[in-house]
C-alpha cells in the first residue's frame, strides 16, 4: 500500500504565501491533516499580527534632537573651516606664484567652461535649473514663521559659504573629488532650498 | 490619506528635509511606536529596541535630505530601522561569542539555550525563545512583509537561508504552542 506524503513546512508555507506548487495546491485539496496545518500556519501570521505594540518611552526624542544640533554646529564649523582652509591655500598659491599676469577668470566664467566637463557638468546644470525655480516660485521671498525663516537662512547661508570654496578651489585648481563634492552638496543644499519653498506656495496647514 | 492630509505629510517631509527640528519631531512621532516595535520585536528586549529607535532617528534626521519622496516615508524609515536592528543583532552576536561566520550571521546559537517548555506556552514567550536570527526573519516575513530574496539581501544571505529560517521558526512554534 501507498503512503501518502505529506507537505512539508517549506511547501506549506510556500502554499501559504501563494507561491506553492501545482502539486501542493492539489494535495493540500485532498488532504485533512494538510489542509489542517495550512490554516494553522495562517492562524499563526494573523496573531503575530495582531500581537499587542509596545509604547516607546517619551525622553528619546529630546537625545536625538541634542545629537542633531551638535552635529550642525559641527558641520557649519567644518564648511566654515573648509572656505578658510582654501581661502588660505589660494592666498599661499598668490603669494608664490606672485602676481596674475591676468586677472583670474571670474567665478561664474569658470563654471561655464566647466558645465561641459563630464564629472561636474550635470551638478553644474541642475544647480541652474534649481536656481532658475527658486526665481520662479520665490519672486519676492517670504517666509511664516521664524523657523522657517531659520532653517531658510542657514541653507541660504551654506549656498554663499559653497560658492566661495567651489571659487577658491576652481581658482587654484584642487583635486577634482573635492570639487564634485563641493558640487553635490550645493545641488542638495538647492534642492532642500526648492523643496521649502515649494511648501510655501499653498496655504499653510501644517503648524 | 486625504488630500488634506497628504497636503500636511509633504509639507511635514518637505520642512523636515530643510532641517527644520520642529517637522523632524513630528516624523518622529509619527513612526517612533512603529519603529519601536519593530526594534523590540526584532531583537527582543526593551534596550535593543530603544538604541534601534535612537539610531533609526539620528540617521532619518541626518538622512531625511536624502529621501527623494518616490516611495513612502514609512517604507524609507522601515528600512532604515530593519538595517539599524540587524546591525545591533550582528554586533551583540559578535560580542556574545555566538557568532563563528564571516557574514555576521550563523546559524547555530553556541551560547546556552533555555530549557525546552514542558507544556504550550503562549505565541509571545515563543517569540522570545526563538534564536534572534530566527525570529528576525519571522518577523520580517509574515509581519512586516518582505520577501525571502529581500531578508537574504540585508542579511549578506540568501533566500533558501530566508526560507529554512523561516521554516524553521514555524517548526519550532508549533511545538511550544500546541
Amino acid at each position: 500500500m501507498l503512503r501518502v506524503r505529506h507537505l512539508d513546512m517549506n511547501e506549506l508555507l510556500a502554499l501559504r504565501d501563494g507561491e506553492g506548487a501545482a502539486f501542493a495546491r492539489g494535495h493540500v485539496e485532498t488532504c485533512e491533516p494538510c489542509r489542517r496545518e495550512l490554516e494553522r500556519l495562517h492562524g499563526v501570521r494573523a496573531e503575530l499580527r495582531a500581537l499587542p505594540t509596545f509604547v516607546p518611552p517619551r525622553e528619546l526624542w529630546s537625545k536625538v534632537a541634542a545629537d542633531v544640533k551638535r552635529r550642525r554646529v559641527r558641520n557649519r564649523f567644518a564648511l566654515g573651516t573648509l572656505g578658510l582652509a582654501a581661502a588660505a591655500v589660494l592666498a599661499g598659491f598668490i603669494v608664490m606664484r606672485g602676481p596674475a599676469a591676468s586677472p583670474p577668470a571670474e567665478a561664474h566664467d569658470v563654471w561655464v567652461a566647466e558645465s561641459t566637463s563630464r564629472d561636474l557638468g550635470p551638478f553644474i546644470s541642475r544647480s541652474r535649473q534649481l536656481e532658475t525655480m527658486l526665481r520662479v516660485y520665490s519672486p519676492t521671498p517670504r517666509v511664516y514663521d521664524a523657523r522657517t525663516a531659520l532653517a531658510v537662512s542657514v541653507l541660504e547661508d551654506r549656498i554663499v559659504l559653497l560658492d566661495r570654496a567651489l571659487e577658491e578651489s576652481h581658482a587654484i585648481g584642487v583635486d577634482r573629488r573635492l570639487l564634485v563634492g563641493l558640487w553635490d552638496e550645493r545641488v542638495e543644499t538647492l534642492e532642500t532650498l526648492v523643496g521649502l519653498r515649494l511648501a510655501e506656495q499653498p496655504e499653510r496647514v501644517w503648524r | 490619506m486625504n488630500s488634506d492630509a497628504l497636503v500636511l505629510a509633504n509639507t511635514l517631509v518637505s520642512r523636515a528635509r530643510a532641517g527644520d527640528l520642529e517637522a523632524l519631531e513630528g516624523v518622529y512621532l509619527a513612526y517612533r511606536s512603529a519603529v519601536y516595535n519593530l526594534g523590540r520585536r526584532i531583537c527582543g528586549t526593551e534596550e535593543d529596541a530603544e538604541e534601534v529607535l535612537q539610531d533609526t532617528f539620528l540617521e532619518v534626521c541626518r538622512s531625511i535630505g536624502k529621501y527623494r519622496g518616490d516611495g513612502s516615508l514609512w517604507g524609507w524609515i522601515r528600512q532604515v530601522a530593519v538595517s539599524k536592528a540587524l546591525m545591533l543583532l550582528r554586533r551583540e552576536r559578535a560580542r556574545s561569542g555566538r557568532w563563528a561566520g564571516g557574514d555576521g550571521f550563523h546559524l547555530e546559537s553556541i551560547g546556552k539555550t533555555p530549557p525546552e517548555p514542558t507544556g504550550p506556552i503562549d505565541l509571545e514567550v515563543a517569540l522570545n525563545r526563538l534564536s534572534a536570527v530566527t525570529r528576525a526573519v519571522l518577523w520580517l516575513h509574515d509581519v512586516e512583509g518582505y520577501t525571502h530574496e529581500e531578508i537574504g539581501e540585508m542579511m549578506g544571505k540568501t533566500a533558501s537561508f530566508s526560507k529554512s529560517q523561516l521554516s524553521r521558526a514555524h517548526r519550532r512554534l508549533r511545538e511550544w504552542l500546541d
